[in-house]
């Protein structure tokens, strides 16, 4: 049970913000990063990853203009770490995005490391660990942006922030290790335990009758993707990924794994019932639905404490909820024009011959390199603009400065996956129905796409289906793109984007405590993929996944076929030589009439063998006839 | 030859049974023909023992078709869903031991000859022994004795009878039903036919090819139902790693372990459901089209054994004793060891007499 009130800190910043005018604050966290123990279900206390002794996590908030600095230390004993901050632009500071060997060197036990940035965007984002699929262990928290000139901020009178979750009980190292194994050959994905709403169950939310609240809501699970409705109430939605929409109407809304969605709920006039609140996670995405899983959450709108809490009606049929595609951007961007690069992307699970399954952006699974790409970027001088350097497995693409591109992804998956795109939100150009083949074969053209589409972070491709992103190159940095579900981040759904390498190379200057963190893991700072800075074009010993499946008869199996063949006719021949060398000297199969011995006859015997013999046997003529041939 | 309704080792084996349990019967009934039926004629004990050689094999029987029924009866009906978690574990188990038996029994099909002087030697020394009276001990012995042309075919009907049903069942884990009768009716006829060609007019070249080619069949589906037990018990260890998963999974990854993988193709499978041709290699040869490390030096294992074994019970043979072993002295003179030696793996029957006879044929 849990209390949720708007809390007063927010609502003064914004004022003093407002009152400040341009006065940009600088805003300053201390996180230590250790191990706690949670129990947000009720059903299982376990090992959690908290900050400063406490989970859940502390809230990131700052005005748009700011200056955000964290300093993180390192507690967890037995981890590296790192910090994204999700939907952040990070422009002019690429190497505070966060993600491991792509921006920077892992965070080793015992190290430090500042992230140090401005935030110009207003709006609802998260942080989370970038690092060895740890989030979900419990490093994720909420980053919230206030906007004194939100083009809404006269249509809300407080806000709060609400975050849906999936929750395992177990932890994520045991869990990967059984993902990707070959005693997982269909990429099962582990079924989360409960779900959660602000991190615990049974919330209980407070409203004043009459007043307008705005629902900061952010999906910061692993995983599950979650339907989210108020009974009895509607949501207008004004916000998605930190983009401003045109206000729109929705009773059930679908958030994937990491989208975030604001809207307005006013608060009924009366206060004679509570209302529930309820998030259930996309079953569709599960393997299978173990007996023991409750897959919603439910919290209250609380108008009166001492009025029944009443379960929430369950519903019937399929879910509808409101198409996030339909949305309008509030500044009415147009579509981008025809694309200076379209790269096309085909979503594809595999085995290796590891016997694990993978994920495959076309042919390629993405291996981390042994040197971050930031860091490759900012080495390589002018070879920087060739792709070798970054390796064949970060799956790298090269961005001019100011090119329109475009991303095509084809899902020839029967999932749903909810794709990402850091440093940028992307113009969602089209999305296809299930089902629908991939891009190129769908007859869709650029006719069909919106022409103010909307815009968003994160975006939901469906079974089988596709869709088209667009994005200005403007943001010089390496930008990875890549599946949020976080067991499809370690199987190698993933891809990189190295925008404008050459500007920075001009602008980036690494502080000395990222070095220190690179140093103290162990990890180069110079040199491609593969660790090597004398020649950036040789790929050799970069780190590769396991090998294909070979198709067929290998050597070996053919050496084993040829040679059994052998000994199976080595064998036989040997049956044939046993059975006619013995006609020689075995007694003969005698005619039934024949050769019976009579009782009164001494008893006999048996095979006249050749040569010497020590034991003489005799064979003796019954009466009537026949004999041993000798 | 559609394996669905006939399979080639219930076939083979059956046959053989059949072959030896007629061979019995003939020498019994031929024995009892030239002593009773000859010159000292006895009609009435005559048209008695052969009421019991009859008896006795008809019981045996008719007793092993009881127990067979029964046994696979439960096996299609209790048993068959209650072992699907470890299926595969019962089928190895099966199979190892089909294998195990026509190894040790497969040989003797080579040297009839011997089977036929086993049997006459086992026979005199039934009839010859007294008949022992006096206390209670030993009264089924006693029985057995009096009445030895009823208990030596019905004991020996009911053993062979048993050690077939064995076999059958464990292949019928992997044949379907249908693939059952029809090799059973047919190895029946076939071995009765032999036994009575064999009673008939004796040995001929001709029949030795017989009998050497269906021993090499037989040894070739011995040594693949060796390798495919071992396969079975990998594979099962496999599907309970990967759980109900695999069920999904067809022929493809994910089906089988690949890092004790030696080769394999995602056609051509025994299990298949249009296995038919594959299923046929499988049951002579031991084909599978996702061959171990485990199942291929099984399979070449199981050979090196045979061949050795062979050409050691040759040795012995020709040089009267086992590969370095001292040969036995001469004249060893044997009390009480009537019934003589006897190996039932390879049919040789030595015997000592007490004041031995020397005699050069």
């Amino acid at each position: 049970m849990a209390w949720l009130r708007p809390p007063r800190l927010s609502s003064l910043v914004r004022q003093l913000g407002f009152l400040a005018l341009a006065s940009a604050a600088t805003v300053k966290y201390d996180f230590e990063i250790g191990w706690v123990t949670a129990n947000p279900d009720g059903m299982a206390e376990r090992s959690t990853i908290g900050i400063n002794g406490q989970w859940p996590l502390p809230r990131i908030e700052a005005n748009v203009g700011d200056q955000i600095i964290v300093n993180v230390l390192n507690s967890l004993g037995d981890q590296s770490t790192s910090l994204h901050f999700h939907g952040l632009f990070m422009n002019g500071s690429n190497h505070m995005d966060g993600p491991s060997q792509a921006t920077q060197c892992p965070i080793s036990p015992g190290s430090r490391f500042t992230y140090n940035f401005t935030i110009d965007q207003p709006g609802t984002y998260w942080y989370h660990s970038h690092d060895h699929g740890q989030y979900p262990d419990g490093l994720r928290g909420p980053l919230i942006i206030h906007d004194p000139d939100s083009p809404f901020k006269d249509d809300y009178d407080e806000e709060l922030v609400l975050t849906v979750s999936d929750w395992y009980h177990d932890q994520m190292p045991g869990l990967l290790d059984f993902f990707i194994s070959k005693a997982n050959p269909t990429g099962a994905e582990p079924v989360p335990n409960s779900a959660l709403l602000n991190d615990t169950q049974n919330l209980k939310i407070s409203v004043e009758p009459g007043k307008r609240y705005l629902f900061r809501v952010i999906n910061v699970g692993a995983f599950a993707g979650q339907y989210l409705w108020f009974e009895g109430h509607n949501m207008t939605i004004i916000e998605v990924d930190g983009v401003y929409h045109q206000q729109a109407e929705a009773t059930m809304i679908y958030l994937s794994a990491a989208q975030r969605c604001s809207f307005i709920i006013t608060a009924k006039n009366d206060t004679s019932e509570n209302f529930p609140i309820v998030s259930s996670m996309d079953t569709s995405l599960f393997d299978k639905l173990p007996d023991d899983l409750n897959w919603n959450v439910t919290g209250w709108l609380t108008y009166d404490s001492t009025k029944p809490f009443p379960d929430p009606a369950v519903v019937d049929g399929d879910y509808e909820p409101f198409d996030d595609w339909t949305l309008v951007p509030w500044d009415n961007q147009t579509i981008y024009g025809e694309p200076d690069q379209s790269i096309s992307l085909d979503v594809i699970m595999d085995n290796l011959d590891d016997g694990a399954n993978y994920a495959f952006f076309n042919d390629i699974t993405y291996r981390a390199p042994k040197v971050p790409t930031l860091y490759t970027a900012l080495s390589a001088g002018e070879l920087a603009t060739d792709a070798t350097v970054y390796g064949k497995y970060t799956h790298p693409f090269v961005l001019e400065k100011g090119q329109v591109v475009e991303i095509v992804v084809n899902n020839i998956d029967p999932g749903k996956h909810p794709f990402h795109l850091h440093g940028h939100n992307f113009q969602a150009v089209w999305r296809s129905e299930e089902e629908a083949g991939t891009f190129q074969d769908s007859g869709v053209t650029s006719a069909n796409f919106s022409e103010v589409p909307m815009r968003r972070d994160t975006f939901v491709l469906y079974p089988n289906g596709n869709i088209v992103l667009r994005f200005l190159a403007y943001n010089p940095g390496v930008w990875l793109f890549h599946c949020h579900i976080e067991w499809h981040v370690q199987s190698g759904l993933m891809a990189t984007f190295v925008e404008a390498p050459l500007d920075l190379q001009k602008s980036l200057v690494i502080p000395q405590n990222h070095k220190d963190a690179c140093a103290a893991a162990g990890v180069p700072t110079v040199g491609n993929a593969a660790g090597n800075s004398a020649n950036y074009l040789d790929l050799s010993g970069q780190n590769v996944p396991p090998g294909l499946i070979p198709e067929g008869f290998t050597t070996r199996g053919i050496v084993a076929l040829v040679f059994s063949i052998i000994s199976g006719l080595l064998g036989v021949a040997v049956i044939a030589w046993y059975g006619f060398v013995g006609m020689a000297d075995q007694p003969a199969v005698e005619p039934a009439g024949a050769g019976v011995v009579s009782p009164a006859d001494p008893p006999v015997v048996v095979a006249e063998p050749k040569g010497p013999t020590p034991t003489e046997v005799s064979l003796v003529d019954g009466a009537g006839g026949g004999g041993t041939r000798t | 030859m559609a394996v669905d309704v006939f399979s080639v080792p219930i076939f083979l084996v059956v046959f053989r049974e059949a072959l030896e349990t007629v061979i019995i019967i003939s020498v019994l009934l031929a024995f009892l023909k030239q002593t009773l039926d000859g010159p000292n004629r006895d009609v009435k004990v005559y048209r008695k023992l052969v009421r019991q050689v009859w008896l006795g094999t008809g019981l045996g029987f008719f007793l092993c078709l009881v127990i067979g029924g029964a046994l696979i009866g439960v096996f299609y009906t209790a048993g068959g869903n209650r072992w699907e978690n470890s299926e595969l574990n019962y089928e190895g188990a099966f199979s190892l031991i089909a294998s195990v038996i026509i190894t040790a029994v497969g040989v003797a099909l080579l040297r009839i000859g011997k089977m036929q002087e086993k049997w006459r030697v086992k026979l005199a020394v039934a009839l010859e022994a007294p008949i022992r009276t006096g206390g209670r001990k030993g009264v089924i012995k006693r029985f057995l004795e009096k009445y030895a042309m009823f208990a030596l075919p019905f004991i020996t009907v009911l053993r062979e009878g048993i050690e077939a049903i064995v076999f059958v069942a464990g292949v019928t884990f992997s044949a379907p039903a249908s693939a059952v009768p029809l090799p059973v009716i047919v190895g029946l006829l076939a071995g009765a036919v032999v036994g009575y060609i064999l009673y008939k007019s004796g040995s001929s070249t001709k029949l030795q090819v017989f009998l050497v080619a269906s021993t090499c069949l037989l040894y070739l589906v011995a040594a693949g139902l060796f390798s495919r037990a071992v396969w079975y018990f990998e594979q099962q260890k496999w599907n309970t790693l990967v759980g109900s998963d695999a069920a999904e999974l067809g022929d493809g990854p994910g089906s089988y372990d690949i890092t004790k993988s030696v080769w394999h193709v995602n056609c051509c499978s025994p299990q298949s459901e249009g296995g038919n041709g594959w299923g046929f290699f499988n049951a002579i040869l031991g084909w599978t089209n996702s061959a171990t490390y485990g199942s291929v030096i099984s399979y070449n294992v199981y050979w090196i054994f045979v061949i050795s074994m062979f050409v050691v019970m040759r040795f012995r043979e020709v040089k009267g004793h086992w590969p370095l072993r001292k040969p036995k002295s001469v004249a060893q003179p044997v009390a009480g060891q009537e019934k003589g030696q006897e190996s039932e793996n390879d049919g040789i029957v030595e015997r000592r007499s007490a004041g031995d006879e020397q005699t050069e044929c």
